[in-house]
């Protein structure tokens, strides 16, 4: 099986294609290294997998490329790449998200009609829910996103609804509920609090720590592509979260006794576009495509723990 | 690694989607329509049309 991987070289991206790869597909992977983070990291996110066979890399702008040839023989396409940061999307900034969320979503699904594509699988966010109190977020709640980032993800995953009603692209879209692990963008909550510790600095955080969110380890989330490959209904969506949600003080508790680093906490003014409280209700997903998350807070963060120390030496 | 056929048969000029090839030195391709050379780098080829070289002629 051959398949089209977006955002190849980014954090979820890359763990996708390894996964893929392992399982005996072929991945073609594309990325146009936009400048949110250093080019370095994905780089390095991509290193072991530039010699594995069956792997394939370009570097290009989905808004640009020849979609066409790049689609050709492809049976599963994981649609993802976008433009991070649910806090830097405000203002004349807006525009790359447009662009990259809205614009290279249009693009690829119009490039996928009429091709013999089994799925195109969209990678959606639990920032398309808003900040609801009506917890756990489920996929018939009316989404009501709080920041131009959720916006523009809402507004791709109706295109991928709208691409398969009325031109039959099989498409699904998960939404992930922050997704963390080895290879987390440097601007993310939990690389950042290790980082900082690490280095004997104070930890950072927006608001009082007593937000919750239900993080998922980004196996899990790969796996959960998979699984939306094999088993899902074209036109779905599905919560796709780590199954237990916790406040970032406690992860804060956890880092300390992991690091063994006493950090100060400096608890800063909550940034507009964040949300109080993530929970997915994953009943859906459970049952459609036996999705059932396996890696706990702690687990998860020992992974990252052990890839930011490595991440660091470099 | 290097750039194998594989990967090249599915590339295109992003600027005219035409037709590329591998120029001689192999560290970029070849748009002879756009007259443009898209970079090889590390074994990434840079498929951006703001990041093409235009050929002298």
């Amino acid at each position: 099986m051959k398949a089209l991987v977006t955002g190849a070289a980014g954090f979820i991206g890359s763990h996708l294609c390894e996964y893929l790869i392992e399982k005996g597909c072929e991945v073609v992977g594309i990325d146009s290294f936009t400048d949110y983070y250093p080019r370095s990291i994905k780089e390095s996110n991509i290193a072991g997998l530039k010699d594995c066979g069956g792997f394939e890399f370009v570097e290009a702008s989905l808004i640009e490329a020849s979609l066409a040839k790049l689609l050709e023989g492809v049976e599963a396409v994981f649609h993802q790449s976008a433009q991070a940061g649910v806090r830097a999307s405000w203002g004349e900034s807006f525009k790359i998200y447009t662009d990259n969320n809205i614009l290279a979503t249009q693009m690829l699904l119009e490039a996928c009609k009429d091709r013999p594509i089994k799925k195109f699988v969209y990678a959606s966010s639990s920032s398309v829910y808003g900040d609801t109190t009506d917890l756990p977020m489920r996929e018939t709640s009316l989404p009501a996103p709080v920041s131009p980032y959720g916006v523009s993800k809402l507004a791709a995953e109706h295109l991928c609804r709208l691409y398969f009603k009325n031109f039959s692209v099989p498409t699904v879209s998960l939404r992930y509920f922050t997704v963390y692990g080895a290879r987390q963008r440097p601007d993310m909550a939990f690389h950042r609090f290790f980082r900082w510790a690490l280095e004997g600095k104070p930890i950072e955080v927006y608001g009082d720590g007593k937000q919750s969110r239900d993080f998922t380890h980004v196996s899990d989330i790969v796996e959960a592509n998979w699984l939306a490959f094999e088993k899902a209904s074209s036109g779905e969506v599905f919560n796709i979260g780590g199954g237990s949600r916790i406040t970032l003080n406690e992860v804060i508790e956890i880092i300390k006794e992991m690091t063994g680093v006493n950090f100060e906490v400096r608890y800063k003014d909550v940034q507009k576009g964040d949300v109080r409280h993530t929970s997915a209700d994953m009943t859906k997903a459970k049952e459609v495509l036996g999705y059932d998350p396996k890696i706990s807070v702690e687990e998860g963060l020992r992974r990252e723990y052990e890839w930011i120390k490595d991440f660091m030496r470099r | 690694m290097g750039v194998s056929q594989e990967l090249l048969d599915i590339l295109a000029c992003p600027k005219c989607k035409g037709d590329i090839h591998l120029n001689e030195s192999k560290n970029g391709l070849i748009c002879d329509n756009c007259k443009l050379l898209y970079e090889i780098k590390d074994d990434i080829p840079i498929m951006l049309i703001d990041e093409a070289k235009p050929i002298e002629e």
